[in-house]
C-alpha cells in the first residue's frame, strides 16, 4: 500500500442510486472529514458503479453521487480503493477512476481491513 | 483478528463479501438472514467452518428463523451477552448485510 | 422581492430555480449584510462550486475551492470569515441560492 491505511475505513457496497446507503457512505465520509477524521473509502462489490463517470441525476431528481464523490478531495477524502475483481465482473476494466483510486485485490481488502482502527459498512 | 457479524441470505453478494474476507483466526456471526448458513448440512456454512473454525449464531434470530434446531457441528449459539462479549474479545468489527 | 413562502424556517431557498442577484440582495440585507465587489466574487464561485459537484460545500472544501479558483490570499478562512461573519459556508450557500450545507459544523 503506497499510502498509510486510514483509522476509520467506510466499506460501501451498494450501487449509487435506487437505494440510501450509497449516499449514506458518501455523506458519512464527508462528515468524518469535516471532524479532522478523514476516512478511507474502500468501493466493494456493486460499489464500484458508484464511480461510473457521466453519470446523469437530473432525470431522476436526485443528488448526483458521482459529482459529489468529485469533491472528495476537497474534503482530504484522498484514500480511496477500488475492489479490482468488481470491476472486472461488471465489465468495468478500463474505466477511468479517480486520480487517488487504489486497485485492490482480496488480500489488499483483507490488509486494510486488518490496518484501520475501525470500519464502518454501507 | 476480525469479527464479521453475517446477515445476509447465502445467495447474497454480502455473503461471498464475507466468505472472500474470511480467515481461520477470525470470528464469524450469523444473525438475521445470516443464520441460514448455520444449516445442518448447507453447502453455505460448510464453505464458512472451511474458512474459518469459530461460528456463532446469534440464538434469537436461529430460534425465530426455525434453524435452532438444526444447527451444523461447530456453529455455536451465542446470546446477546456473547455477542458483546465477541465484540470485546475482537478488536475490528465489520457487518456484512 | 420573494415572500416568505420562498424560504425554508433557516431562510434558504426552497426553489432553487427562484435565485437571481437581486434575491441575492435581499437574502443578504435580511442578514445585515451589504454585498460588494468581493461578496460576489464567493457567490459565484459557490454557485460554480455546486454546478460542478451537486453539493454544498463545507468550510474546508470552500477554502480549498477558493484557493484553487482566486488564489491563496482568497483561499483563507479569515477572509471568507471577514465577507460572511460566523459561518461562511453556510451564510455564503444560503446568499447563493444553495442548500443547506449538511456537513457544516
Amino acid at each position: 500500500m503506497s499510502t498509510p491505511t486510514p483509522r476509520l475505513l467506510l466499506v460501501t457496497r451498494s450501487a449509487p442510486y435506487g437505494a440510501s446507503l450509497a449516499r449514506s457512505a458518501l455523506d458519512t465520509a464527508l462528515a468524518a472529514a469535516a471532524f479532522d477524521r478523514a476516512p478511507g473509502l474502500l468501493f466493494l462489490g456493486e460499489g464500484v458503479l458508484q464511480l461510473l463517470p457521466a453519470q446523469d441525476a437530473a432525470a431522476s431528481q436526485t443528488r448526483n453521487h458521482g459529482k459529489v464523490l468529485d469533491s472528495l478531495p476537497l474534503y482530504d477524502v484522498s484514500q480511496l480503493y477500488v475492489d479490482a475483481t468488481a470491476l472486472t465482473h461488471y465489465g468495468l476494466q478500463a474505466m477511468a477512476l479517480p486520480a487517488a483510486a487504489q486497485l485492490v485485490d482480496a488480500a489488499a481488502i483483507r490488509a486494510l481491513l486488518e490496518g484501520c482502527e475501525q470500519i464502518l459498512s454501507f | 483478528m476480525i469479527l464479521h457479524t453475517l446477515s445476509a441470505a447465502p445467495d447474497t453478494p454480502a455473503f461471498q463479501h464475507c466468505l472472500a474476507q474470511l480467515q481461520a483466526a477470525d470470528a464469524l456471526l450469523l444473525m438475521g438472514n445470516g443464520v441460514y448458513a448455520a444449516l445442518v448440512g448447507a453447502p453455505a456454512g460448510q464453505a464458512l467452518g472451511k474458512a474459518c473454525a469459530n461460528l456463532y449464531v446469534l440464538d434469537d434470530d436461529a430460534r425465530t428463523a426455525g434453524v435452532a434446531a438444526q444447527l451444523g457441528a461447530g456453529v455455536t449459539p451465542v446470546d446477546f451477552d456473547g455477542f458483546v462479549a465477541l465484540s470485546e474479545r475482537y478488536q475490528r468489527q465489520i457487518a456484512w448485510y | 422581492m420573494l415572500g416568505p413562502e420562498a424560504f425554508d424556517r433557516e431562510g434558504f431557498l426552497r426553489n432553487l430555480q427562484d435565485w437571481s442577484p437581486s434575491v441575492a440582495e435581499q437574502i443578504a440585507r435580511a442578514e445585515g449584510i451589504e454585498l460588494g465587489e468581493g461578496h460576489w466574487e464567493i457567490l459565484h464561485l459557490l454557485r460554480d462550486y455546486y454546478a460542478q459537484f451537486d453539493s454544498s460545500p463545507a468550510m474546508r472544501p470552500l477554502v480549498k475551492y477558493c484557493a484553487a479558483k482566486l488564489g491563496a490570499d482568497k483561499g483563507k478562512s479569515l477572509y471568507l470569515l471577514s465577507l460572511f461573519p460566523g459561518s461562511p459556508a453556510k451564510l455564503g450557500s444560503k446568499i447563493a441560492g444553495l442548500p443547506k450545507p449538511e456537513n457544516c459544523l
